[in-house]
């Protein structure tokens, strides 16, 4: 086919315009969309604690009296066989059990289940308040999501794998505890949930005090922790579950295997 | 002409000097008995399009192979692999990646190259052999036979028995030697009297030397093996958990020492807090009543049943979970274990405040040995 002008060539090159054309329509519309997702899309919560002011803290209270008093009672003290006293708890457990749906409780079980918040996070930020102020405790942070995930990811890394991995996972995948309880896995986490699930020690979770656990080493742990989660430590393609050896042996073996021993039969078959 | 072997005409030397090699290798085959029935060329007519393409064909993977190959090591060399901050990871990722696509097509590319030359250009042959029946002529036999026993009487090895069993000696020690290689770092014994008592399994790195006492603070680890960071009592929350291991202020300032002290397999202690309204339901073990110190309990991370690490502590029920086989400990009752395959309580270290720097020590070591049971413990 020397001929450049044959009615079939003209054909498919026709065709060829009409694909690459109709594939630059959609990666176009893909990356507007993309655009106008990301402009869009409201600022991811973060905690703001700011303890002392008495509108916040009235606001804060008529909601404590409409969803949490009755198995917190009316001092914060707790009632029997209902909750725990919230005296001492502070705003950083009031704003992690919160923002991640946990509180209000769906009903007695193993552990609070998590799930979409029932609160805004000025609203959140008005329970917290008003606990602080009437029984103080650690305070949720008043750092962005940005900056709390600022710090070293190798030294967070090192602490993580000694402070959390036995419990979380050595990438954040969570894991069993006793009596149908479990280490919730760390992929939807937030920086914010986060901080302050280490300080006020939610559920069978041990606290980690900043005389523990700097505030800067907190930040290092976040920043490990956002470094592995969500796909961000699978350079090689597919993290396989981030179990370790496991999943990655059954798959190096099975598929890789089946797949060398396809390949010498084709092999053999085309010699 | 001579006839040979299997009825074979042999040239003589002027007849082998105006052989074509076509018929020296007709002449080879036929000496081996083989045949060869077809032996078809496979380009018959030379320079075709056909031919040309089919070398082109061969050349393009080799090229590819090579190609690969020089991208895989300006991909090993050059690419960025260090390490990049989620969102900054685009060609960091690809890194690994790269390299296996690389190495994979240059050995693709080598392989198949290889195949499609043999494809091609190797000459279709079939071959016939003639397969000898039975063994060998009587007299190849026989004259085999007596070549061999002539060179055993003629060296005199038979009744040189000094010899004969030295060289059997050298050679069986020397197979001894190859299994002594990987097992002899086996042989020890834990319980002689040249060994340390810290290095038996009796102790552990918490041991104190009574010829040479000195105070084991209790460290933390802060990622920086060469940190030190001791633990006081106004550290940790209610309801918390530290792994703590051993430091000895002699250890200050040398790396090699605060490194070993974090690696030792037997060190790792976990430090708990228990909540006010638990530590008043603490059980006591008999003869460890002052082990504790105010909230705080000490005990090893060496799990009793194979010596997992047992930190998945629960700060409410106050249990503490082993991994490997879902053992667990009860915290308030001496780390008894209340389910699981482990048999014997977490040992407990006593602890105690320092006077003068107000951070924690241990009194002295563990009261029993820690981790699995072995042939010597007992119970």
């Amino acid at each position: 086919m020397t001929t450049t002008n044959s009615p079939r060539r003209a054909r498919s090159r026709t065709k060829v315009r009409r694909r690459l054309s109709g594939l630059l329509a959609l990666g176009v519309a893909l990356v507007g969309a993309g655009a106008l997702y990301s402009a869009l899309v409201p600022t991811p919560q973060t905690a703001h604690a700011s303890g002392s002011d008495a509108a916040q803290q009235s606001l804060g209270k008529q909601l404590y009296e409409n969803t949490c008093i009755t198995c917190h009672g009316a001092n914060l003290q707790g009632e029997k066989d209902r909750g725990p006293t919230l005296i001492g708890v502070g705003s950083a457990a009031v704003y992690f059990q919160v923002s991640t749906g946990r509180m209000p409780l769906d009903g007695q079980s193993a552990q609070a289940v998590q799930r979409q918040s029932r609160f805004t996070t000025q609203q959140i930020d008005a329970i917290g308040a008003y606990i602080e102020a009437h029984g103080g405790g650690p305070l949720a942070p008043t750092k962005s999501d940005a900056e709390l995930s600022q710090g070293n990811p190798a030294q967070g890394g090192e602490l993580f794998r000694l402070n959390c991995a036995s419990c979380h996972n050595f990438t954040g995948q969570g894991g069993a505890l006793s009596s149908g309880k479990a280490a919730p896995s760390l992929q939807s986490a937030t920086p914010s949930t986060m901080y302050t699930a280490m300080l006020s020690g939610p559920g069978n979770m041990p606290k980690f005090s900043d005389r523990q656990l700097t505030p800067q080493e907190k930040q290092n742990i976040i920043s490990y922790v956002t470094s592995v989660q969500n796909g961000n430590n699978d350079p090689g393609g597919d993290g396989l579950g981030g179990l370790g050896p496991i999943s990655e042996g059954f798959i190096a073996w099975v598929v890789g295997i089946a797949a060398l021993v396809g390949v010498t039969l084709w092999i053999g078959a085309k010699a | 002409m001579t006839t040979g072997h299997d009825g074979v005409e042999l040239p003589n030397d002027d007849q082998l000097a105006e052989l074509s090699r076509d018929e020296l290798v007709r002449l080879g085959t036929k000496m081996d008995g083989v045949e060869l029935v077809e032996y078809d060329d496979p380009w018959p007519v030379k320079g075709t399009r056909a031919e040309k393409r089919a070398e082109r064909v061969v050349a393009f993977w080799f090229v590819l192979g090579a190609l690969a190959a020089v991208a895989f090591i300006v991909v090993f060399i050059a690419w960025p692999w260090q390490y990049q901050k989620p969102g900054h990871q685009f060609w960091y990722g690809l890194y690994t990646p790269l390299l296996g696509v690389t190495l994979g097509l240059t050995v693709l590319g080598l392989g198949f190259g290889a195949l499609a030359y043999v494809k091609k250009f190797v000459p279709h042959e079939v071959a016939v052999q003639e397969r000898h029946d039975g063994q060998s002529p009587e007299l190849d036999r026989q004259t085999l036979l007596a070549e061999l026993a002539d060179a055993g009487n003629r060296t005199t090895i038979a009744r040189r028995s000094l010899i004969k069993r030295s060289a059997i000696a050298a050679g069986s020690l020397m197979g001894l030697g190859l299994v002594v290689f990987p097992l002899g770092g086996l042989i020890k014994n834990p319980w002689g009297k040249s060994q340390a008592p810290q290095d038996t399994l009796a102790h552990t790195g918490w041991y104190q030397d009574p010829a040479n006492p000195e105070r084991v603070f209790v460290r933390k680890d802060t990622g920086d093996p060469h940190e030190v960071a001791l633990v006081s009592p106004a550290d940790m929350d209610a309801g918390s958990l530290q792994t703590v291991f051993p430091f000895r202020e002699s250890e200050r300032g040398n790396p090699e020492a605060l490194q070993a002290a974090l690696n030792r397999i037997d060190n790792p202690v976990m430090l708990l807090r228990f909540r006010p309204q638990d530590a008043a339901r603490v059980i006591k073990r008999v003869g460890q009543e002052d082990y504790n110190y105010g909230d705080y309990y000490a005990y090893t991370k060496i799990c009793s049943h194979l010596g997992c690490p047992t930190s998945l502590y629960e700060q409410q029920t106050n249990r503490i979970l082993c991994p490997c086989h879902q053992s667990q400990f009860n915290a308030l009752e001496y780390c008894k274990p209340i389910f699981g395959p482990a048999a014997r309580a977490l040992a407990q270290l006593p602890i105690a405040v320092d006077e003068k720097t107000g951070y924690f020590y241990a009194v002295h070591d563990f009261r029993e040995p820690i981790g699995p049971g072995y042939w010597e413990r007992g119970a």
